[in-house]
This record gives C-alpha cells, sequence and structure tokens, in this order.
C-alpha cells in the first residue's frame, strides 16, 4: 500500500478522529488526533493497517501546549501520530496495553517532560539521576541551568 | 523465596555502566530490572543551543563505535530541512565510510562475543583484523574513530586512485581471513554448542517489544531500514537482508556474519562505481519553520533521529534514539528462565553500545533475602567453568 | 633494601583498572585495543584487572555525570595506596563537547585527584601507552 492508500484506509475507519492528515514527502505520514482517541487510533493502526513497531515517541514543549508524537514503522512506510496535551492538565493514556514495547520511552516522557502517563505499567524513573531534585523537567523551554563554578586543580581561584 | 542480585555499575571489560538487578531463584533468573542513566549527559539541551554545523560533532560523539551512523542520520534530516541536495560523489563516499564502520563494528563484536563465550585466540584474531580496517579508515579520513567526514551538503573530503587501491587490495585480504574464520568457527563443536540455545528470543515476542537490528533479524524478521525505506544510494546498491530462525546467541553470530559479507561486497561496488563530480554544495545557515524524521540502519539496529527547526540558525528539538534503548525490553526478556553464568553472553549478544556499560551484578536469593555483590568478572569465571563439564550438544547445528 | 625491591616491582608491572564514567566508548574502545596484538601493552607487564582491590593504576575515561559520581568515589577509595590514576581523553580532563550540560560535573578531577592527561578525542593506544610509560617514569 502505498502513502495516499493508508491515509484514506486510516480515514475511513477513524473517520472524525484524524484532524489533519499531511504527507510532506515519500514515505512520511503525519497525522493529528486528540488525546481521547488515541489508545483507539493505535489499536486501528496496529490491527488494520499494519503499524505494529513503535520506533520512540517525542515530546515538543511548544507555548501552552505539550506535543506528543509516536513515530510508527513498517515495510514500504513511516507513520508519525501527534497528539496535543495542555501543559495545564498534563495527562495522556498509555498504550502498553497495545504494544508493551513502547514503556521505556512513555518513561522518558515522563522524566524529561513531567507528563503523566496513565495507566503505565511501571512509572519509576529511566534517566535521571537518583538524586535529581524533584519538580525540575529538563527539557521545557523555560527550564534554565546554572552551572557552578569549576575549581581547576593546581590554578587560580 | 526469592534472592535479588544488584550488578553495578563498575565492570573490568568493555561496556559502559548500568545497574541490573535479577531476582533469582537457584541459579535460574526469575526477573530482571535494569537502571539507566548512569550515562545520560543531556544532549538533548545542548543540541539546542548550537548550530546545525556544531551539531554534527555534538552528535557524533553519542557513541563512538557507531559515530558515523548518527552523524549521518542527522546530516540527512538536517539537508532536508536546510533544502540542499548533495552531489552522487559525495553520497557514494559517505555511504562507503558508512560500510566500513559496519565492518569494524561487526569485528569488534565477534571479539567481543568470543571473549565472553571464553574463545580468547578468537578475539585477538578478530581484533588484529579490525586493525587493517582501522588502517584504512585512517587513509580515508584522517581518525581511526569519529572520522567527521560529514558536513552539511556532502563530505570534506574526497577519494583518490592510490586510496581506492589500497581498499580493494585490504578488502582481498580482509575476506578471506573471514572466510577462514567462519569456517573455524562453524565446525568448532564446543563454541557452537555454547551460545546455541541461550538468550532465546520468539517471533511473537520480539514484534510485541520492538526489537531492532540483529537481534530482530535473528528471530526471522526481515527489518532493515536500507530495505524498508531506503535512503542515501542504497535503492541503486545490490545487497540482501540476512535473517536466521534459531532466535538465539547462535543466530545473532549467523546473522552478523552475513552482514559482514554483504557489507564486502557493497564496498566493492561502491568503489568501482564511483561517479565524478563535486564531493560537497554549499547549503545556507538557516532553515525554514519545519520538521523532519530521518532513518538509518546502524551496525546495531535502526537509528531514528526527529529534528524541528524554527527559522533560525539553531534546531528547535532534536530527539534521537539510538538502537540500542529499543532493544531493551528484549533483553529482559531473554533473561528470564535464564542462568546467571549466561547473564555476560546474553547482553554481548544484543551489542548493547549506547547506553550499556560495566555493570555488576548484584544477585538476591529469593530464598533468604541476602544480599551479595558479584562482579561480571567472577560470572565469567562461572560461566566458562560451567561450560568445560557441561555435555557437548553434539546435535547442535551451525544454519549457515 | 626491602623499600628498593617493592619500588622496582611497581615499577615494571602496574596492574591497572579500567572505569568509565559515562564516555561515549570511544576512549575505552583504544584502550582495550591496547591489548590486542598490535600495540600489545602486555609486554611491559600491564594486566587488565577486574577488580579495585587488586589494581596499581585507575584509568578512567570520560565525563562524570551526576549519577556516577558516589561510585567512583567509592572505587578510589577501595584501591589500596600507592594509586595514580591517569585521565585518558578529552572528555575526562574537562568534559569536551558536554560542558554545561546539566548532568555533567565536568573533568576527572572535580571528583578525585588526578596524575597524568592523555589528551585526544579519541586518544590513540600509542598516547595510552605513553602516558603509562611517562607514569612509570616518575616512580
Amino acid at each position: 500500500m502505498n502513502d495516499t492508500e493508508i491515509i484514506e484506509k486510516a480515514k475511513a475507519l477513524l473517520g472524525d478522529a484524524i484532524l489533519e492528515a499531511s504527507n510532506p514527502a515519500l514515505r512520511r505520514i503525519f497525522l493529528t488526533v486528540d488525546p481521547k482517541d488515541l489508545v483507539r487510533t493505535v489499536e486501528v493502526l496496529k490491527k488494520e493497517l499494519g503499524f505494529a513497531y513503535v520506533a520512540t515517541i517525542s515530546g515538543l514543549d511548544s507555548g501552552e501546549n505539550f506535543e506528543i508524537i509516536y513515530h510508527f514503522g513498517k515495510p514500504s512506510s513511516q507513520l508519525n501520530l501527534r497528539t496535543r496535551v495542555p501543559k495545564s492538565n498534563p495527562h495522556i493514556e498509555s498504550i502498553c496495553a497495545v504494544i508493551p514495547g513502547a514503556i521505556l520511552y512513555e518513561r522518558e516522557l515522563q522524566d524529561m517532560f513531567g507528563l503523566v502517563v496513565d495507566l503505565i505499567p511501571d512509572s519509576r524513573r529511566l534517566v535521571l539521576p537518583d538524586d535529581w531534585p524533584a519538580g525540575n523537567y529538563p527539557l521545557r523551554k523555560d527550564w534554565k541551568y546554572e552551572r557552578p563554578v569549576e575549581k581547576i586543580p593546581g590554578g587560580k581561584s | 523465596m526469592k534472592f535479588t542480585v544488584p550488578i553495578g555499575p563498575q565492570h573490568p571489560a568493555l561496556k559502559e555502566p548500568i545497574s541490573l538487578r535479577m531476582t533469582l531463584d537457584g541459579e535460574i533468573i526469575r526477573d530482571a530490572d535494569i537502571r539507566l542513566g548512569y550515562n545520560h549527559r543531556g544532549l538533548e539541551k545542548l543540541a539546542e543551543e548550537k548550530t546545525w554545523l556544531q551539531n554534527i560533532y555534538l552528535t557524533e560523539r553519542i557513541c563512538g563505535i557507531c559515530s558515523h551512523s548518527h552523524t549521518t542520520c542527522f546530516t540527512q534530516g538536517a539537508e532536508k530541512l536546510l533544502e540542499v541536495e548533495p552531489p552522487r560523489r559525495g553520497l557514494y563516499v559517505r555511504f562507503l565510510i558508512a560500510e566500513l564502520e559496519r565492518v569494524h563494528s561487526h569485528l569488534l563484536w565477534l571479539g567481543v562475543a568470543g571473549h565472553e563465550a571464553g574463545f580468547d585466540t578468537f578475539f585477538m584474531y578478530t581484533w588484529r583484523d579490525r586493525e587493517v580496517v582501522m588502517d584504512i579508515l585512517e587513509i580515508l579520513s584522517g581518525n581511526r574513530v569519529h572520522y567527521s567526514i560529514n558536513t552539511l551538503g556532502g563530505v570534506r573530503r574526497d577519494v583518490d586512485e592510490l586510496q581506492k587501491k589500497k581498499v580493494l587490495d585490504s578488502l582481498d585480504v580482509l575476506r578471506q581471513r573471514s572466510e577462514y574464520y567462519f569456517k573455524i568457527g562453524a565446525t568448532e563443536p564446543s563454541f557452537v554448542a555454547r551460545i546455541a540455545g541461550v538468550g532465546r528470543l520468539s517471533k511473537e515476542d520480539a514484534v510485541a517489544l520492538c526489537a531492532v537490528g540483529p537481534t530482530a533479524r535473528a528471530s526471522d524478521i526481515p527489518q532493515d531500514v536500507r530495505k524498508d525505506d531506503p535512503y542515501g544510494v542504497y535503492a541503486e546498491v545490490p545487497f540482501e537482508v540476512c535473517t536466521a530462525d534459531t532466535g538465539d546467541v547462535l543466530g545473532r553470530v549467523v546473522v552478523r556474519v552475513k552482514e559482514l559479507m554483504q557489507s564486502y561486497n557493497i564496498i566493492e561496488f561502491l568503489l568501482k562505481n564511483l561517479p565524478d563530480g563535486p564531493i560537497a554544495v554549499r547549503s545556507p545557515r538557516r532553515a525554514k519553520p519545519n520538521e523532519v524524521v530521518s532513518r538509518y540502519e546502524a551496525p546495531r539496529g535502526e537509528n531514528i533521529h526527529y529534528i524541528k527547526s524554527n527559522g533560525s540558525d539553531k534546531p528547535e528539538r532534536l530527539k534521537v534514539r539510538a538502537p540500542t534503548l529499543a532493544n531493551y525490553p528484549a533483553t529482559v526478556a531473554m533473561l528470564k528462565n535464564g542462568y546467571i553464568a549466561d547473564i555476560p553472553l546474553i547482553f554481548a549478544a544484543i551489542d548493547p553500545c549506547v547506553c550499556c556499560a560495566e555493570r555488576a551484578v548484584a544477585l538476591v536469593d529469593g530464598r533468604s533475602g541476602q544480599e551479595n555483590v558479584v562482579l561480571m568478572s567472577e560470572l565469567r569465571k562461572q560461566a566458562q567453568e560451567r561450560w568445560k563439564k557441561a555435555p557437548l550438544k553434539k546435535d547442535a547445528v551451525w544454519p549457515f | 633494601m626491602l623499600e628498593k625491591v617493592v619500588r622496582w616491582s611497581r615499577k615494571k608491572s602496574p596492574w591497572i583498572l579500567h572505569l568509565n564514567s559515562g564516555a561515549c566508548n570511544a576512549c575505552d574502545i583504544e584502550v582495550v585495543a591496547a591489548l590486542t596484538p598490535r600495540f600489545d601493552v602486555e609486554r611491559l607487564g600491564v594486566l587488565l584487572k577486574a577488580t579495585p582491590r587488586h589494581a596499581d593504576v585507575i584509568i578512567s575515561t570520560g565525563p562524570v555525570t551526576r549519577q556516577i559520581k558516589d561510585r567512583i568515589i567509592r572505587i578510589y577509595e577501595q584501591t589500596p595506596d600507592p594509586k595514580f590514576v591517569i585521565a585518558v581523553g578529552a572528555c575526562a580532563m574537562s568534559g569536551c563537547v558536554y560542558r554545561g550540560a546539566y548532568n555533567i560535573m565536568g573533568g576527572l578531577d572535580q571528583v578525585i585527584p588526578v596524575n597524568i592527561y592523555v589528551p585526544g578525542c579519541p586518544a590513540r593506544p600509542d598516547a595510552i601507552l605513553d602516558g603509562v610509560v611517562k607514569l612509570l617514569g616518575t616512580l
């Protein structure tokens, strides 16, 4: 199936759930859905369209929303599913019930952005150190870091 | 009762620090848990403050063994955002270095697998041949690791006739030696018996847990970005996707060996059909607001970069997912119901790179709740003792 | 008299411990490549040991991340005296490209005292051998 066929079939199966669809380059499809339709869309993508492989999940801080993009892949095509979550209520549902391999990427979203993933099977910290002060989410745009002054052994300081 | 053993970050052999906690029942592992973060360097935040050209040097240092794969993936994406198209000769040189990197990475891995299985002679032989590849890379690019041959719009150095001849001669030497080793490895019953049946991963598990690279290909899934989503020159170069159907460490060795032979063929094709022309074009400094997803087949699996630009000369967001991270859930599934003595071998089989490093294993005894820290080297010694006494599996067949 | 024998044996056969504190692996591969038949550091009597309790020299690569800082200090204290530390690579000297990141403390000398610095990104195996020999010369 080439790209236009995939988009048409997705629109036929999901109807209004797809807010936008675009195909900017060969084998790159971008779809946008609402957070409430997310798990249903992922199930349809896995069972009817054959996208059972999640490459990664990227988070973006765009002003007053968080954008979360799920990158799927299958032979001969690659699809990216985008949803937007407001910063005032950063909750999103987990897709681990449908695709168990997405667990590590969702844990990283929780660490880096402070998003809360509901129904996640395992919500421990992934990459930040154990003594990291809580409430600091490094990849948010408004988080700045003050470097402590280094002591140079044998130098003037 | 369950015994949990923590394996801490310092370990004598190669690899980087990660921490594992295994729950045991006697000698069999019931559950495993991985703690990453020892190697987290905050790269995605740093990348937002550097320009496109500086980011090429930053992404190169994500990993030392597959450094060219990260720069090529990033440069491909950045070139799409900046709307430049590199010339064909530049693309051929770029992917020539990429295949040479695949050869060196697989030879390195074969040595490590031999070392973990107790076959140290194999380790020394393959690393001696790896030096031949490092010499070629030094002649072509100036450095043994971190070649930094990519730039926005093409490559920085050209290949002339003398270098071409030297590479083709070394390729003959490498081919001959590789075939000799694989004949020895295939007919050496103790080596094959040690690694057959260890770390089994079924096809359904591999699909559900999103495994990539040779780990997935050894479970009979023909997934290779060079064929699924051809980038660069791979649409014109003839090669095959290598799979095996046993799903254990033996299958992974077979897949990597087959890929080595395919890479030699690709390198020869690229050198013999090198087109003429310039090697780079000028590229603008700023990119229009857009987003791009760039995929690349690194020696360990699929490497994916997501880049978003906002009209200035720095990226707005760079997201990197290295292939080893995708193989971690599959590793946990492989470790369950395995023996402690097989831990080093199973870990080496996924070819750990970025997030993997030294590990000390802490074994927690399920029965008494006592903790006991064991070094990986001691585990390896136990592994070697165990296979010396194990019966010879005379019916293990090399599916080559 | 015993002093002289002890000093001679230390100089002739240092045992090393290889520590990776969050590096990109390039320097580590070069350290291991120093053991392979092309460069062969074992002819100088150097042996790669598994545990800090047996080691004389700690060879460390990589910038120090926040998570591994306590572990490095613990390993340094577990190594018996006299001990020497070699910092290999530009990352262990000052942080290389990662300076300024939120999880990096800087070079190795922010955490433990260092005797020899070997520059390079990555440092070639010949340079690492040269560093080890210079260290032995100061004993």
